[in-house]
């Protein structure tokens, strides 16, 4: 198999079980949060984590802050330009960030107050 | 609570061996030597089968294919002695009994040897097969860290050596005590053919020298005498690190003839070394005098003792501490554990002592204005060529000593050099800190339910499930995250010393399911549950690692954090294709991991496998995999989860 063939066949398997996929009852945004990279260092939900990226909602920033930081982002964060990241995309993923929801609450979830 | 010691005691086990069919003529070689006898694993399988994992039964093996893993009784020889036999009568006086090995004609002898001493009456000798020799040094890293004590790993010459030595560079940034046997066939008239020397070398054990404390290549039997008691030496003196030595195969297989006098080799009783006294008093008095300090830890505390001791230093000076997580240096919700807010805590700091930091020069750039104190063994032994000394740090005082050796001294010191006028500011900087540290642990249980009922599985609900499952038994962390997160330092509440034992050192992939191995070993002495959260690029590196744990019968939760891929690397491509304005959709090339089941690898181990996807499952199936481990062997889940 050519290395072509053999790069088209591993990027056809990317989306498989694991990978980051928008779910069912996702806002829109959603999916472009995951295929724009978001989710891999702020998680599917903008939960944050670990070393990585800091949370992102419930509440995201305001939206000015949010574009701004996307831009000319501080700390490691990768630079999204206009050319990578329109604008009406950044929109997307910002309504989706918006969209979820607080969910549980921690002090509802018994095994987290051990 | 007490923690209820998990159920695999040695005892246990034995009862268990025994009902399975093994007639054993010694504890410890049923332990390990000989892991089970091929009709009893078939049998076992049969009887009680791993409830939830359909695990389709392991076939047993040929008996021809297992003799050597436990015919040593029947080993011919006589009284006749070989210089191999002394050899493994020095590693017993040394108790490097714990001896892991993936075979090569180069130690052949020893090998012989050692099966042939293992299977008399009292021996203790135990020899774990592997199946890779980076897992074999691995093994031997985790089970030093987790059991205070040495293990041997045995390589083939030069091809051996050559995939340990990943390991031995994780071992030697870790500080961990490892002693590596390879072969060798120094004498070319003995070389049998080709193959022989493609693996022969002038020089060894020259290929891990930049990253060993010690080697040699021992020319006689008194010469291995003092080669194997000086690496012995070496690799267990603070700062503690790995060591090799090249045993030739021409001298193994010498025979001794009788009345020949042998040096005899006895164990070293090891002090570590003390940070000079008028250093400690003046660092004692710079502390005493301080308004916000803090206490930076990486590797200090290496027994119960040396836990103790960072507790009453902390709490004498109600000072802040932060662990850098080399080891377990103090416990996870002690109010003066101030980990989760490290930034905070070093910029408030007007004076930081770093005990035993690796990074000194890194770690405390937040507290700029601070005075920097130190205690280390790192200044005693560096090597040039890796860089694993980080950057230059220049501590107001550096002092060369162990910390654990140098705390009581310390302590001492400081008792004087407190005033009694300022005992109630240091009271308040406690209550200060404790409710710091008390607000950190809501913030970290407020992010912890973030996404928790959401797909892909939330790293903080792998470990909440988990430690809801677990926290009344007596745990050990083999690791804590990795490059994921610190759900473990953050939710769940470890407080002995052999609680956690630091992660691999330099970073270098493939260590974790080793070192798993060997710690879950170490546990398994002592009746412990260990637990392990493993990346799966980590994990393929080695997984052959499970096989070792499914042989020899060693319990183990092992974790997969299953993210799809190089999750660490992945968010770097993405950094570098979004600077060069080309955008990441397609800058998951090269780093995911796809189509891979690690529950059926697992079970292609014989190790319990399943895998999950959806968090409402996770309890069943910890619940199902903890009884395969209360049994006494390994279990694997695969999450399917979120990238950090
Ligand atoms: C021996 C070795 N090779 C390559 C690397 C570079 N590296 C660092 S993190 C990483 C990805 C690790 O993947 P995984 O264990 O699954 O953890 P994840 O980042 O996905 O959480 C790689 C390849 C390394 N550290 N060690």
């Amino acid at each position: 198999m050519t290395f072509r063939l053999l790069l088209a066949a591993a990027l056809a398997v990317i989306p498989g079980p694991v990978m980051a996929r928008s779910q069912a009852g996702d806002a829109p945004g959603g999916a472009e949060f995951k295929a724009y990279g978001c989710a891999a260092c702020h998680g599917t939900t903008g939960a944050g984590g670990g070393w990585q990226g800091p949370r992102l909602a419930p509440a995201p920033l305001p939206y000015a802050a949010f574009l701004a930081q996307l831009r000319e982002p501080a700390s490691k964060m990768p630079r999204y330009s206009e050319k990578v990241l329109p604008e009406e995309t950044v929109r997307l993923i910002y309504g989706y960030l918006q969209s979820i929801g607080p969910g549980k609450r921690a002090a509802d979830i018994g095994m987290l107050n051990h | 609570m007490d923690p209820q010691k998990f159920s695999t005691t040695r005892r246990n086990f034995l009862t268990t061996a025994s009902a399975g069919g093994l007639v054993l003529a010694h504890p410890a070689r049923a332990t390990v030597a000989t892991a089970k006898a091929p009709e009893a694993r078939g049998r076992s399988v049969a009887h009680a089968p791993h409830p939830a994992l359909e695990i389709a039964p392991v076939p047993a093996p040929a008996p021809s294919a297992r003799r050597p893993e436990s015919a040593g009784a029947e080993t011919a020889g006589g009284d006749r002695r070989f210089a191999s036999d002394y050899m493994v009568d020095c590693l017993k006086a040394l108790d490097l009994t714990t001896i892991s090995e993936i075979p090569g004609s180069t130690f052949a002898a020893l090998q012989e040897s050692i099966i042939h001493a293992a299977g008399r009456a009292g021996s203790d000798i135990s020899m774990l097969t592997v199946t890779h020799e980076e897992i074999g040094v691995a093994f031997a890293h985790g089970y030093a860290k987790a059991s205070g004590k040495i293990a041997a790993a045995l390589v083939h010459s030069t091809v051996g050596l050559q995939h340990a030595s990943m390991a031995i560079y994780n071992a030697w940034c870790d500080r961990a005590p490892v002693v590596t046997l390879a072969g060798s066939l120094t004498n070319p008239v003995a070389r049998d053919g080709f193959v022989d020397w493609l693996h022969s070398v002038s020089d060894g054990p020259g290929l891990t020298r930049d990253f060993t404390k010690f080697d040699e290549t021992p020319r006689s039997l008194p010469h291995f005498a003092s080669s194997l008691t000086r690496a012995y030496r070496m690799a267990a003196t603070p700062p503690c690190g790995p060591v090799v030595l090249a045993l030739d195969l021409d001298l193994q297989e010498e025979e001794i003839p009788a009345g020949t006098r042998l040096p005899p080799v006895a164990k070293p009783v090891i002090i570590p070394p003390q940070g000079e006294a008028a250093a400690l008093l003046e660092a004692a008095k710079i502390l005493a005098g301080a308004k916000a300090p803090v206490i930076l830890v990486d590797r200090a505390a290496r027994t119960p003792q040396g836990l103790a001791l960072m507790v009453e230093l902390a709490e004498l000076l109600q000072a802040a501490v932060v662990d850098m997580g080399g080891r377990m240096n103090f416990p996870w919700r002690h109010p003066l554990n101030q980990t989760s807010r490290r930034g905070a805590a070093l910029r408030e700091a007007d004076v930081v002592l770093a005990l035993e930091v690796q990074d000194m020069a890194g770690q405390t750039a937040p507290a700029r204005k601070a005075r920097k104190l130190s205690i280390s063994t790192y200044d005693y032994y560096l090597k040039a060529n890796y860089q694993a000394f980080e950057e230059l740090a220049q501590p107001e005082l550096a002092i060369a000593g162990d910390a654990e050796a140098s705390l009581p001294t310390l302590i001492a010191a400081l008792r004087s050099a407190i005033p009694a006028a300022g005992r109630t500011a240091i009271a308040d900087r406690g209550a200060r800190l404790a409710a710091a540290s008390a607000a950190a642990l809501v913030a970290s249980r407020d992010a912890a339910a973030v996404g928790w009922d959401r797909q892909p599985i939330t790293t903080a609900r792998m470990y909440a499930e988990v430690y809801d499952q677990i926290r009344d038994k007596d745990w050990a962390l083999l690791n804590a995250g990795h490059f994921q997160s610190f759900w473990g330092p953050q939710l769940w509440n470890a407080k002995h010393y052999y609680q956690y034992i630091g992660d691999s050192g330099a970073y270098g992939l493939g260590y974790l399911p080793g070192a798993a191995v060997g710690a879950a070993y170490a546990c398994k002495a002592e009746g412990r549950l260990p637990i392990v959260f493993g990346g799966d690029g980590d994990f393929m590196m080695t997984p052959g690692a499970l096989w070792t744990a499914a042989f020899h019968q060693i319990p183990l939760l092992y974790i997969i954090h299953n993210n799809g891929g190089y999750h660490q690397e992945k968010m770097k491509v993405q950094l570098q294709a979004n600077e060069r304005d080309r955008g990441v959709t397609t800058a998951s090339t090269g780093c995911v991991l796809p189509g891979l089941d690690y529950a059926v690898i697992a079970r292609g181990m014989g190790v319990a496998g399943q895998r999950v996807t959806d968090p409402a499952d996770l309890r069943g199936a910890i619940k199902r995999a903890l009884d395969v481990v209360s049994r006494g062997e390994p279990a694997l889940i695969d999450v399917v989860s979120q990238g950090r």
